[in-house]
């Protein structure tokens, strides 16, 4: 009873700050009413749970994405950008068989990627110099990772499957990052926890195909060092967040 | 500007709420069952939907929210009431209006809510 309040309270985190301020405690009353009343009525809460949670995350995207396009003229115009040139090649598609499918969904994906980088651009604006160091540490880390692995490998060559294992990686970096919404201490975390995973892919290899874990001619003493430059870049991206953290708190 | 507001239809959410408004000021809870009990429980509105749709009210002038205070029926919780404006008055005597309206003109054509009717 008491977990899905809190999961409640936590999910009203993902709402803007302002609408947050505004309405959250009402909000959160309001859910404690609805299962209360459903409580002593006798019904089920698992179904109502459900969707009041969908209901709500429904209308976090709504939120946000209002809130995003208030915030500013420029980031409508990029936005707008985005989506006018996500329209063309949708159009273009209907008149010419020139422009395939993935093809579509590849330029979708780069433009989309075009305006998250605005926004991180932005975000990254109003944070400190820490912050942002400890962001470009970790971002290179993984476009690294991402990188060696898909291209040279790490465990073997770039075509021996347990690389891919470094995904788990990329989740925890983005699952991590989106759950703490970026603030510096949640990104420390989210840093040290994708370093152990980092570190636990080469261990995980050795017990699962230890005849695969070589790394060129250095063995598998080479597997574990290129892992390692990998954690302590993370490592050392997290500790910067911490930082990071501590200088917001002095201010 | 406020005559826009006023004569602009308004989304089924909105409508319930201002109905719901319409008698006393209530908070987030009680308008949910009220809306609840006005449609006979056809519109059963989430936290979503309500918070999301009340922002927008307030922004619009429709409604306004009042000090924080104990519901005598319920905990002792203090929570945000909201009260329906005079503008929110109107825009609702306008929609109810237009509602007014197209029943009529509903029954000029003869139509019944029963399907088997239409056109009869």
């Amino acid at each position: 009873m008491q977990r899905r309040k809190n999961w409640y309270a936590k999910l009203l985190r993902f709402y803007p700050k302002p609408y947050r301020d505004r309405f959250g405690e009402g909000m959160e009353q309001t859910f404690n009413d609805l299962r209360r009343e459903r409580r002593e009525s006798g019904e089920g809460l698992s179904g109502f749970a459900l969707w009041v949670f969908v209901e709500t995350s429904a209308g976090i995207i709504k939120e946000n994405l209002t809130f995003m396009i208030r915030q500013n003229t420029t980031r409508r115009i990029v936005w707008a950008i985005v989506a006018v040139l996500i329209l063309v090649i949708l159009l273009a598609m209907q008149f010419t068989n020139e422009v395939q499918w993935n093809e579509a969904v590849a330029y979708g994906v780069i433009l989309l990627a075009a305006g998250g980088a605005y926004e991180m651009v932005m975000a990254l604006k109003k944070r400190n110099s820490a912050y942002r160091l400890a962001f470009g540490v970790g971002l290179a880390g993984a476009l690294l990772l991402g990188w060696v692995s898909g291209a040279v490998g790490i465990i073997g060559s770039e075509n021996n499957s347990v690389n891919m294992m470094y995904w788990a990686v990329f989740a925890v970096g983005l699952i991590g990052s989106l759950i703490s919404r970026f603030k510096p201490r949640g990104m420390a975390r989210t840093l040290f926890t994708a370093a152990l995973v980092q570190m636990s892919v080469p261990v995980i290899a050795l017990f699962i195909r230890p005849a695969q874990v070589s790394w060129g001619g250095a063995g598998v003493i080479g597997v574990f060092v290129l892992n390692s430059i990998f954690a302590v870049l993370f490592v050392g991206s997290g500790l910067l967040f911490l930082r990071a953290a501590h200088k917001e708190n002095q201010n | 500007m406020a005559n826009n507001k006023v004569n602009a239809p308004l989304t089924p959410a909105v409508l319930h709420i201002l109905l719901a408004l319409s008698t006393k000021e209530r908070h987030g809870y009680g308008i949910m069952k009220q809306v609840e009990t006005d449609s006979q429980g056809k519109v059963n509105m989430g936290p979503g939907t309500l918070y999301g749709s009340l922002g927008r009210m307030i922004e619009a002038g429709l409604i306004d929210e009042s000090d924080k205070k104990r519901d005598p029926e319920m905990d002792d919780e203090r929570r945000v009431y909201y009260k329906i404006t005079g503008l929110g008055q109107k825009a609702l005597a306008a929609e109810l209006e237009r509602y007014r309206k197209v029943v009529a003109v509903a029954k000029q054509k003869r139509l019944s809510p029963k399907p088997i009717a239409y056109g009869a």
